[in-house]
């Protein structure tokens, strides 16, 4: 009896399972024969001729750019006390204009001048004596030059490139370690437009090719650091104004340095980097004890680093590691700190027309100083950060979302931001986007007190 | 005893259902096989350059359109493959990269190069189901498939048809795994292969997610330097008679024996551009 239960109940598991998974039909089975066979088109004539080619000669010079107007509500601020700025409903209606020229000079040398220029009249409409100087210059109104450049190869195996322009080391896609070589627009945190976060350096860069590996020589003659938010904007941490920030001269003394040697072969790529460089983010240093008078000065830092990254079947497993010596704290005077960032990712591609990648990056003083926690530096001993991304494509890629979240501590103890947005191909042309960008305060201090500027977004796209 | 007989009884239930889970290995026709081998051993060119243009349509007949200068070489049995995207303006200079390697335990080399990011990345997938720039190809369509991934049996109830008055062969092509349908998101395909050039001119394909089926169809085939060219193929996408999208790929200025460095194909010149 037992067992005939036992049969029986494998039968019944057995018949769901057949019915519940996708058979393989055999047309001859279900479908007429002109069913099978049926289904194209029009059955136009095959012809022996090809389309007419276009005999178009290449222009040598091509002007392309895009114009956008994007808007950003807050949602979340409270009605200010006292006279605070009042960071609820529109916080942007920016229009954007970017202008890329480019210039084939022969077949091995190009150039390309590039600008944008924009304008948020937000602050207009909500009344600009709302504001501080320090916003209104830095966010009402931006006229920039962007990538300017000249390009070429000097030799078969040798390649020259002069000018502002943006290199990107690594391989990660979401937290940054060994790419360090151009400053960041870290105005607005999980909104800016990618293709404008990193900012143009001035540099002269040559490349050496041999066989899979390529040797990279850098000096970068334009000292440039981060946007940061300005003193009076929702994202400037602290009431009080910064001190005065001193900052280096773009002159031939204070030329950062860097190399890279890069590897591509099957299936992996392997690269090592050098940096003598700037730090981005500036420390705080006394200049004189009474009156006590602080100000912002960048270290000069040196670099050592590595990137991996495999590919295995749909896996692609990165990595990133790099030691960082040179850094200087207000509560530990003359002495100088080194750091060693760690990274590692893995991003997943076999689920159709999606992309899923993850990341998580440690990044740790060496021979900490409980003194570096105390204010104004609020260093950490051990930042931890993990970062995960989700792309997927709809409607044969007209329809994209993408869900981001970066975190600094396990749970977001230190501070996080979640991004989700979704962008809609209205023609080739126009691009319509929008989402929300939600804000957590953490104990990191440029996240301290970033937690009600959550915000819905977006945006309508021209590109020509 | 009741055990073992439990135990056989689980075991024999484990059995049918794996069966089940394996495709029907349909006997391979060695008649059919041999003219697929001709097919893969027609001879499709070297050293190519083109400009290809998809025109991606809705099914409220909104166009969109892709325009892409290609450049392919062969390395031994091996193909390599460079596009650079020229239109539309916000995609200009996107550049991909491939490397499609002849042994099936090899996985394909990919780059995608970003001039928004102004990074190169390198692309890990072997599932090749997803759609190549929005259109009704797939990047299983963009590269060569392997004959032994397949199974070739003639139509059951038509061995020859007329496409167009050209005499053409009717053949099934089944995947062979599970992981091949996976792969390339075909559940099977029947292709419609010309008797005077061994050209497939027609395939119906049965894709794997969402009951859909795509109907390509060569509208043009040119010889260009003695080497057989489809400048005009549509593919439809359709469920049931309903067409979903379609795509128009057109290519121009179809060139051979060019000469081709093998320095094009690196990363090296996906950054600089054309």
């Amino acid at each position: 009896m037992g067992n005939k239960i036992i049969i029986a109940a494998c039968f019944v598991t057995f018949m769901a399972f057949t019915l519940l998974l996708p058979w393989p039909t055999f047309a001859a089975e279900n479908e007429s024969l002109d069913e099978i066979i049926g289904g194209f088109d029009d059955d136009t004539q095959q012809t022996a001729h090809g389309l007419p080619s276009e005999e178009v000669k290449p222009s040598a010079f091509s002007l392309n750019g895009n114009l956008k107007l994007g808007a950003s509500y807050n949602f979340a601020h409270d009605k200010p006390e006292g006279n605070g700025t009042d960071w609820r409903g529109l916080s942007r209606l920016c229009t954007k204009l970017s202008l890329e020229l480019n210039a084939k000079l022969s077949s091995a040398w190009q150039a390309r001048i590039s600008g944008k220029g924009t304008y948020d009249f937000a602050y207009a409409i909500r009344g600009r004596d709302e504001f501080t100087d320090d916003v209104l210059d830095n966010y009402e109104k931006e006229l920039e030059l962007g990538e300017t450049y000249v390009q070429g190869s000097l030799t078969k195996n040798f390649d020259i490139k002069i000018g502002r322009q943006i290199v990107v080391w690594g391989k990660s896609d979401n937290i940054r370690v060994t790419d360090i070589l151009n400053p960041l627009d870290m105005r607005l945190p999980g909104i800016a437009d990618i293709e404008d976060l990193r900012l143009p350096v001035t540099m002269t860069r040559l490349d050496y090719y041999t066989g899979d590996w390529s040797l990279t020589g850098i000096a970068i003659h334009e000292i440039r650091f981060n946007k940061n938010p300005e003193y009076g904007s929702d994202f400037y941490p602290l009431s009080i104004p910064p001190p005065h920030e001193d900052k280096p001269a773009s002159n031939f003394k204070n030329t950062e340095y860097a190399a890279a040697l890069n590897g591509i072969f099957s299936g992996w790529d392997i690269a090592f980097y050098w940096a003598d460089f700037y730090n981005d983010m500036p420390h705080t240093r006394l200049v004189s004890a009474a009156p006590q008078q602080t100000e912002w000065k960048h270290s000069r830092l040196k670099m050592f680093g590595a990137a991996f990254n495999q590919a295995l079947g749909n896996w692609l497993l990165k990595s990133e590691v790099a030691y960082i010596d040179g850094f200087e704290f207000f509560n530990s005077p003359g002495k100088d700190y080194s750091r060693t960032d760690v990274l590692a990712g893995v991003e997943y591609s076999g689920f159709k027309d999606t992309t899923l990648s993850i990341e998580v990056a440690d990044r740790q003083i060496n021979d900490f100083d409980e003194a570096l926690k105390l204010p104004p530096d609020y260093a950490k001993e051990d930042e931890f950060q993990w970062a995960a991304r989700l792309t997927r494509d709809f409607l044969n890629d007209t329809l994209t979302l993408t869900i981001l979240t970066s975190t600094f501590g396990v749970t977001g103890q230190d501070g996080a931001l979640q991004h989700f947005s979704t962008e809609y191909d209205i023609t080739d042309s126009v691009k319509i986007s929008g989402g929300v960008v939600l804000y957590q305060s953490g104990n990191l201090a440029r996240y301290s007190n970033i937690g009600n500027n959550d915000r819905l977004f977006c945006e309508i796209k021209y590109s020509f | 005893m009741k055990n073992i007989k439990k135990i056989l009884t689980l075991v024999l239930t484990v059995f049918l259902m794996l069966l089940y889970t394996v495709p029907c290995a349909c006997a391979d026709n060695p008649e059919a096989r041999a003219i697929m081998e001709k097919v893969d051993a027609r001879d499709d060119g070297d050293n190519q350059i083109s400009d290809m243009e998809m025109i991606l349509i809705d099914k409220r007949g909104s166009e969109r359109v892709r325009k892409i200068h290609t450049f392919s070489k062969d390395k031994g049995e091996d193909s390599l493959k460079l596009m650079f995207f020229q239109h539309p303006a916000d995609v200009k200079d996107t550049a991909f990269l491939t490397y499609d390697y002849d042994d099936p335990d090899k996985d394909d080399d990919q780059w995608l190069y970003l001039p928004a990011l102004r990074k190169t990345k390198r692309i890990a997938s072997t599932d090749k189901s997803g759609s190549f720039m929005g259109s009704d190809l797939t990047y299983s369509d963009m590269t060569s498939r392997n004959l032994e991934d397949y199974d070739y049996t003639f139509y059951e109830k038509l061995k020859e048809t007329e496409v167009n008055g050209v005499k053409t062969w009717v053949i099934w092509s089944i995947p062979r795994s599970k992981d091949i349908m996976e792969e390339t998101g075909y559940e099977k395909s029947l292709l419609f292969v010309r008797q005077d050039n061994f050209f497939v001119i027609r395939a119906k394909q049965w894709v794997c997610d969402g009951g859909y089926l795509k109907y390509m169809d060569v509208k043009n085939i040119e010889r260009i330097e003695g080497i057989w060219v489809a400048t005009e193929m549509h593919v439809t996408k359709k469920k049931g008679k309903d067409t979903v999208h379609k795509t128009i790929l057109k290519l121009r200025d179809v060139k051979f024996n060019q000469n081709l460095d093998y320095d094009l194909f690196t990363v090296r010149r996906m950054e600089k551009g054309l």
